[in-house]
């Protein structure tokens, strides 16, 4: 039986542009994140700060929602890649449709995050036991992660349609990396003495969004602020897919550096 | 030729990269089954943008075609399932050179055991044993290229587009490679060729088409082709004995008048002399009329011979023709006469 084309699409993309040492880099970075970060700020940083937890149970969520930007640069870097390596036109010339291709990148980072999602919560498991969660926070942690995995895959992949040298590309989207992960809510809470300036700049960073459901959902406090949370991510996932799929149907197939 | 015989005809194919501005323009050409099509150009003539049009990569701005009976506008993905495509720009996946053979078979939904024997075929065609567990960025040049034409022919097709396929392959992996696309298109399957090394068109194409600055300017077998347009070349005859001066002056005179120029010097011209040789245009026609001559004044003629023509020469001869006729990229409005009937003696009902 022949698979769908979008499923072709996607084994594809993990067979044939992820490679072990990728693999382990991706995931091994949060995870040692976790164990050394968590473990050395727990003994200095007051569990009154970061609501009652212990700052490895505050980490914790905030390296999963992190997922959504690891799977995000996956997509991002394949499509680079495919297009450096000429691939994007080999596959358009090939059986398959443009949104398809574009759909299965995303749906590569949609499934490199859960992954990593799940990769986290075992590394997390031994420093702060089985969360509260709850099958509602289950799928508000794997929704809120697709919807960021989502934003950001479309998001690098609109960027790298504009492109041509990769150089830029790679300069861009660390920038971005570390730009979207500082200014978050992952490493640290949003208190009443940030600087107005800097939570305002926090909270249009979706990744806050993100951090701070998937912290309500594991401490078992889901509200209506979370569906606000997102129906926020949400509208900006749908927002940056539609913009990739516009560059995506203007796509200069001709060489990049 | 019966027009369900084409597999691939285009009308009026044009596409403009910007307004008024075209890279190829009254494309009118057709493939039958089973043929192997030549396209032929300088760098820039337009022969990798009609490939790009005709596998629907890139969308006409004018004109229309139809490949296997889909129209190239909305065939779409129903089109491309029976095409194969070698593009000019190296593409790979970052895997070793066999992985990338099956994983190519399995994007195109070949039976993974259907794919690993077709791999290991084309392995040893295209003489990758030694690479089979290398990747490909890692290989030479050649070793590439052959890459490249053995994983296309991974999967099932019914018309291949070959852009410049045998850049960089040495004279044995070129020839190997032809030799297998002639069986295979002994087979039914029907090709399109691009290339620069016109021996190569001559020993595999059963028609070239001719592109100059976006416009089709000849179309035929290469035989045709070198046939119209060499341009002058030489002939040399010796006769069974040595011609009296008298004799050998009229001849002089007659191949005068017909366009011929005598390449031997001024004072061997009235001496008696058992040779001659001169160049002409169409030189071929004048080779009849030699014999008829001798034979009217009884004169043996010994050994006759006359200068090959090459594709490279008529090649040359053409595109110098349309420089001489100042013939520019096709702008608005302008539509060389050559250019239809190229396309029709390409067969076009």
């Amino acid at each position: 039986m022949r698979l769908p084309p979008i499923v072709r699409l996607i084994v594809r993309n993990f067979a044939s542009n992820l490679d072990p040492l990728t693999i382990i880099i991706r995931f091994g970075q949060p995870a040692v994140t976790i164990i050394v970060l968590g473990t050395m700020f727990s003994s200095i940083i007051s569990s009154s700060v970061t609501g009652g937890a212990s700052y490895t149970a505050f980490l914790v969520p905030g390296m999963v929602a992190f997922q959504m930007i690891t799977g995000g640069v996956v997509s991002g870097n394949l499509f680079w890649l495919d297009r450096r390596w000429s691939m994007v036109e080999q596959v358009f010339s090939g059986p398959f449709l443009r949104s398809e291709y574009l759909a299965g990148l995303v749906l590569t980072s949609l499934l490199f995050s859960l992954v990593g999602v799940g990769i986290m919560m075992l590394v997390g498991l031994p420093f702060i036991g089985i969360p509260a969660l709850s099958a509602l926070g289950v799928l508000a942690v794997l929704l809120t992660v697709a919807l960021g995995s989502v934003f950001f895959a479309s998001l690098l992949i609109a960027i790298g349609l504009q492109l041509r040298s990769a150089n830029a590309y790679f300069s861009i989207q660390s920038f971005l990396q570390l730009f979207v992960i500082f200014l978050s809510t992952v490493y640290y809470p949003v208190t009443p003495k940030t600087p107005k300036v800097l939570a305002a700049v926090f909270y249009a960073n979706p990744l806050t969004y993100a951090a701070n459901t998937i912290r309500d959902a594991f401490a078992g406090t889901l509200g209506p602020s979370d569906l606000v949370s997102l129906g926020i991510l949400g509208l900006l996932a749908a927002v940056t897919f539609g913009v990739a799929a516009w560059a995506f149907r203007r796509m200069d197939l001709g060489p990049i550096q | 030729m019966p027009s369900d015989d084409l597999v691939l005809e285009t009308h009026d194919l044009g596409y403009s990269y910007a307004p008024g501005r075209y890279a190829i323009r009254h494309l009118s050409v057709g493939l039958r089954h089973g043929e192997v099509l030549g396209l032929l150009g300088r760098n820039g003539a337009g022969k990798t943008t009609t490939v790009r049009l005709l596998t629907t990569l890139l969308a006409p701005t004018e004109g229309s075609a139809t490949v296997l009976g889909y129209d190239i506008r909305s065939g779409g993905r129903a089109l491309r399932a029976h095409l194969g495509v070698v593009l000019q720009s190296e593409s790979l996946d970052f895997v070793s050179v066999e992985r990338n053979l099956t994983l190519y078979g399995f994007l195109w939904g070949v039976p993974r055991e259907v794919s690993k024997s077709r791999a290991e075929e084309m392995i040893e065609l295209f003489e990758l044993e030694s690479a089979r567990k290398r990747k490909p960025w890692a290989l030479s040049g050649g070793e590439r290229r052959r890459f490249q034409v053995a994983r296309e022919l991974m999967h099932p097709m019914e018309i291949l587009f070959l852009d410049e396929p045998t850049v960089g392959l040495d004279a044995i992996a070129r020839r190997r490679i032809l030799r297998y696309l002639k069986e295979r298109a002994r087979g039914g399957l029907s090709i399109v060729f691009t290339t620069h090394i016109l021996h190569e068109a001559d020993l595999l194409c059963d028609r070239i088409a001719v592109l100059h600055l976006g416009q089709l300017i000849a179309l035929d077998t290469a035989e045709g082709l070198k046939a119209k347009h060499s341009g002058a070349r030489e002939v040399a005859v010796t006769f069974a004995a040595a011609l009296p001066g008298a004799l050998r002056a009229e001849l002089v005179r007659e191949l005068a008048l017909r366009g011929a120029t005598i390449l031997e010097p001024e004072e061997a011209l009235s001496t008696s002399l058992d040779r001659i040789s001169f160049r002409a245009e169409g030189a071929e026609e004048l080779l009849p009329w030699l014999s008829q001559w001798a034979h009217t004044r009884s004169l043996g003629i010994e050994r006759m011979s006359i200068e090959e023509a090459t594709l490279e020469s008529a090649f040359l001869g053409m595109i110098g023709e349309q420089d001489d006729r100042g013939g520019g990229r096709g702008k608005e409005g302008e539509r060389p006469e050559n250019l239809l009937s190229g396309g029709r003696a390409g067969g076009l009902s």
